[in-house]
C-alpha cells in the first residue's frame, strides 16, 4: 500500500524521533540546573536541627543518589532512565519521596484534562464560528459589536481577566466558590451531588479560559475569513444565489478552518503542561502547579514525567493532524 | 424582443489615494439593448472595461466599484426589473434562474475543498422548488451532464482533479442547468488551449441553440466572436464605440479602432505585415478630452479633441461613435478584411 509506505511510515518514524529527542533533552536539561536534589534533601534534614556527623551525611548522600537514580556518570544515568521509561516508570518523586511520579501525575491529570479539554474545545468552536460569521457579515451591526469586544478583551492579560472574574462572580456577587476543585471535607464518591460540586468549582476557571480563548480564536478566524471574502469561489457562489448562511459555513468558514485545526491540535497537546496561572488564581488542582513545584524543588523525576507527557501529547496531536489533514483538504495527497 | 436594456450606465471605481478621490471610469455611459435568442459579443483590449461592464450587468457592484448613474433593466416574464435597485433577496432569486454567469478562470471559482457534486447541490438547491425529490434532482443533474458530454464521475471529483477544459465545462453546466434566459460569459475560454477552447465555445453555442437563451460573451479574442456571435459590440475606454451584426462588423468596420482590431487579425496565406493601433489604451482614470481614441487615431482632427462622439445609427442596425463618419469614409482599403470563412 503506497499510503502506508509513503505517508504513514515516515510520519511514524518522525513521531518516534521527536519523542526520542524530546526525552533526551528532558533528561539533560534538569541536570544543568543549579539545583541539586540530593543536597536539598540533606539540607531539609539538617535544617530541622538534628546534628549529624559528616560521615553519616556522606553515607546518606550515597544512599539518596542511588534511590534517585543519580548514581554514576551521566551515561549510566541516561541508560537507567531509558530502562525505567520502557516500563512506564518515571521513578519516585524526590520532593515527595517515595511516592512514584506516576501516582502524582495520575491524581492531577483528571483535573487538568477535565478543565482544559472542555474549555479548549469550547473556545475553539465558539471563536471560530463567531469569528467566521463576524467576518462574513462584516457590514452587520452585531458583527462590529462582537469584533469590538474581542478587540478589547484579547490584549488584556489572562491573569487580570481571571482575577477580575474571581472578584466579580466569586466575591462581589458570590455565585461561585472562589477556590479549589471541590468543597473541602467532601468525600470523593461518584454521586450527582459531588459531580455538581465539581462542576460548580470548575465553572469560574473554565469561564475565564473560554473568554480569553474565544477572543484569540475569534481574531485569527476573522482575519482568515476576511481574507477569503474576495476569493472568486465565494463571489461566484454569491452571484449564483446560494443562501448567505450556506456560503458562510460551507465556503468561508470551512475553507478557513484548516490552519485553525492545526492550532487546535497544538493547544490540545499543550494541555498536558497544565495551566499554571489558572490553577494559581483559582487554587485549582492540576498539572501546572505540580510542574511548578517540581521545578522549585529540583524534583528531576517529576519534571521529566510531566514534560515527557507533554512532549508525547503534542507529538501525538501533530501526528493525528497529519493523518486527518488529507481528509479535510483534498488537495493534500498521501504521496 | 429585448431581454436586457442598458441605459447610459456609469460604473466607476472610486478610489482614494493620498487624500484625493480618483475615479476610474471603467463603464462610462454605456447604452445597449440585447435581443432575445441572440449571442452578443463584447470585444476590446484588456483594460477597456469589459469585465466591469459584465459585473455591473450581474448587479455585482461593490465598493470600490460604484454605479453613478444609468439603468440596467432585465425583461423577463413580461415585466422589467431594474437590476441595480433589487434587494439582496430579490437579487438572489433573479440570479441563476433568470440570469446566470460563466466566470473567468475556472480553478479559482470552484471551492477547492468541495466536490463538484456538492457545488451543484448548493447552486441548484437554492433555486429548486422545495417539493423536488432527491431522485428528480439527481436525474436533472445527470441528464444535463450527459448532454454536455461530462462523465457522471465528475460529480465526485474535486476541482483540482479535473483538467482546465473539464472545469470550464463544469462552470458552463452550472450556468445552464436551470435554463436561464440570459447567460453572461466572461472570457470563458481564455485560459484554455486552442483545441479545448473550440470545444468549450461550441458547447456554449450548442446549449444556446437548444435552450434558446441569450448570451453576452466577453472576450478579446475576435476569432471566437466570429465563430459564435450574432452581434458584436466593440468597447474602448469604458464606452461602446461600435455595434453591429457580426458580418457587418467584420466586412464593414467603420470606427478606426474597429478597423485596426479587425485589420490585425491574421489570415491564412496572407504574409503581409499586420498594422495594429499605435500606442496603448488610455488610463481609465485620466481619459483624454473629446473622443478618447483621438491620441491613437490617424484621422483625428481638432474637433475630435474637443467633442465627444455619440453612438449613432448609420443605417441598418449598425451604430458607431466617431465624428469622422460625418466627414466621409476613413481608409477604405484597411476595412477590406472580411470574415475568414
Amino acid at each position: 500500500m503506497p499510503f502506508l509506505k509513503k505517508y504513514l511510515l515516515p510520519r511514524i518514524v518522525q513521531y518516534l524521533v521527536v519523542i526520542l529527542i524530546g526525552a533526551t533533552l528532558i533528561f539533560f536539561v534538569p541536570r544543568l540546573m543549579p539545583v541539586d536534589p540530593v543536597q536539598q534533601t540533606l539540607e531539609k534534614i539538617t535544617i530541622q536541627g538534628a546534628f549529624l556527623d559528616p560521615d553519616a551525611i556522606e553515607q546518606m548522600r550515597a544512599t539518596l543518589q542511588d534511590l534517585y537514580g543519580l548514581k554514576g556518570g551521566l551515561g549510566a544515568q541516561y541508560l537507567t532512565f531509558w530502562k525505567r521509561l520502557f516500563k512506564g516508570d518515571f521513578g519516585p518523586s524526590f520532593a515527595q519521596f517515595p511516592t512514584p511520579v506516576m501516582t502524582l501525575i495520575k491524581t492531577s491529570l483528571p483535573w487538568t484534562l477535565g478543565l482544559l479539554v472542555t474549555s479548549t474545545l469550547l473556545s475553539w468552536l465558539l471563536g471560530n464560528i463567531l469569528g467566521g460569521l463576524a467576518a462574513y457579515y462584516h457590514e452587520r451591526k452585531w458583527a462590529s459589536v462582537l469584533e469590538s469586544i474581542a478587540m478589547v478583551m484579547r490584549p488584556i492579560h489572562y491573569y487580570i481577566v481571571a482575577l477580575g472574574l474571581l472578584m466579580l462572580l466569586g466575591y462581589a456577587i458570590p455565585l461561585f466558590p472562589i477556590s479549589g476543585g471541590f468543597s473541602i471535607g467532601r468525600k470523593f464518591i461518584l454521586t450527582w451531588d459531588v459531580m455538581l460540586d465539581i462542576l460548580k468549582h470548575a465553572l469560574l476557571p473554565a469561564l475565564s479560559l473560554v473568554i480569553v480563548g474565544t477572543c484569540t480564536w475569534f481574531m485569527t478566524m476573522r482575519l482568515l475569513v476576511s481574507n477569503l471574502m474576495a476569493e472568486d469561489y465565494i463571489v461566484y457562489a454569491q452571484v449564483a444565489g446560494v443562501p448567505d448562511g450556506e456560503i458562510a459555513f460551507k465556503y468561508a468558514i470551512r475553507n478557513a478552518l484548516l490552519p485553525q485545526v492545526t492550532g487546535l491540535a497544538l493547544s490540545l497537546g499543550q494541555i498536558f503542561g497544565g495551566a499554571l496561572i489558572t490553577e494559581t488564581v483559582f487554587a485549582y488542582p492540576g498539572l501546572g502547579t505540580l510542574l511548578y513545584s517540581s521545578i522549585n524543588a529540583g524534583d528531576y523525576n517529576l519534571m521529566m514525567g510531566i514534560t515527557l507527557l507533554s512532549v508525547i501529547a503534542i507529538a501525538t496531536g501533530v501526528l493525528i493532524m497529519d493523518l486527518v489533514y488529507p481528509l479535510l483538504d483534498p488537495r493534500i495527497r498521501y504521496d | 424582443m429585448d431581454v436586457l436594456r442598458v441605459q447610459d450606465l456609469k460604473c466607476f471605481y472610486v478610489v482614494e489615494s493620498q487624500g484625493q478621490q480618483r475615479e476610474v471610469k471603467a463603464v462610462n455611459g454605456v447604452s445597449l439593448n440585447v435581443k432575445k435568442n441572440q449571442v452578443l459579443g463584447i470585444a476590446g483590449e484588456s483594460g477597456c472595461g469589459k469585465t466591469t461592464f459584465l459585473k455591473s450587468l450581474l448587479g455585482l457592484v461593490r465598493p470600490p466599484l460604484r454605479c453613478l448613474g444609468g439603468k440596467v433593466e432585465y425583461i423577463g416574464n413580461g415585466k422589467a426589473t431594474d437590476i441595480m435597485s433589487l434587494s439582496k433577496h430579490q437579487h438572489k432569486e433573479l440570479m441563476w434562474e433568470h440570469i446566470s454567469y460563466v466566470p473567468q478562470g475556472s480553478l479559482s471559482v470552484l471551492n477547492p475543498v468541495r466536490r463538484i457534486g456538492d457545488t451543484f447541490e448548493s447552486f441548484i438547491g437554492a433555486h429548486m422548488e422545495p417539493s423536488t425529490t432527491k431522485h428528480q434532482y439527481e436525474e436533472l443533474v445527470c441528464s444535463h451532464l450527459e448532454a454536455l458530454g461530462l462523465p457522471e464521475d465528475t460529480l465526485r471529483a474535486y476541482p483540482h482533479q479535473l483538467s482546465g477544459g473539464m472545469r470550464q465545462r463544469v462552470t458552463i453546466a452550472l450556468a445552464t442547468i436551470l435554463k436561464p434566459h440570459l447567460i453572461l460569459a466572461d472570457e470563458p475560454s481564455t485560459a484554455l488551449d486552442v483545441v479545448v477552447q473550440r470545444g468549450v465555445i461550441q458547447l456554449l453555442k450548442d446549449i444556446q441553440e437548444e435552450q434558446q437563451n441569450t448570451i453576452i460573451l466577453v472576450t478579446h479574442d475576435m476569432a471566437i466572436h466570429a465563430n459564435i456571435c450574432d452581434r458584436i459590440a466593440i468597447m474602448y475606454a469604458g464606452k461602446i464605440i461600435e455595434e453591429a451584426g457580426v458580418e457587418e462588423i467584420f466586412s464593414n468596420p467603420r470606427h478606426p479602432y474597429t478597423q485596426y482590431l479587425i485589420g490585425s487579425l491574421p489570415r491564412i496565406g496572407d504574409k503581409a505585415h499586420r498594422i495594429s493601433a499605435p500606442g496603448s489604451p488610455p488610463s481609465l482614470s485620466d481619459l483624454p478630452q473629446g473622443c478618447s481614441f483621438h491620441p491613437r487615431c490617424p484621422e483625428a482632427t481638432d474637433n475630435c479633441r474637443k467633442e465627444e462622439p455619440m453612438l449613432t445609427g448609420i443605417g441598418g442596425d449598425h451604430r458607431v461613435a466617431c465624428l469622422s463618419l460625418t466627414r466621409g469614409d476613413f481608409n477604405a482599403d484597411q476595412a477590406q478584411v472580411a470574415l475568414d470563412q
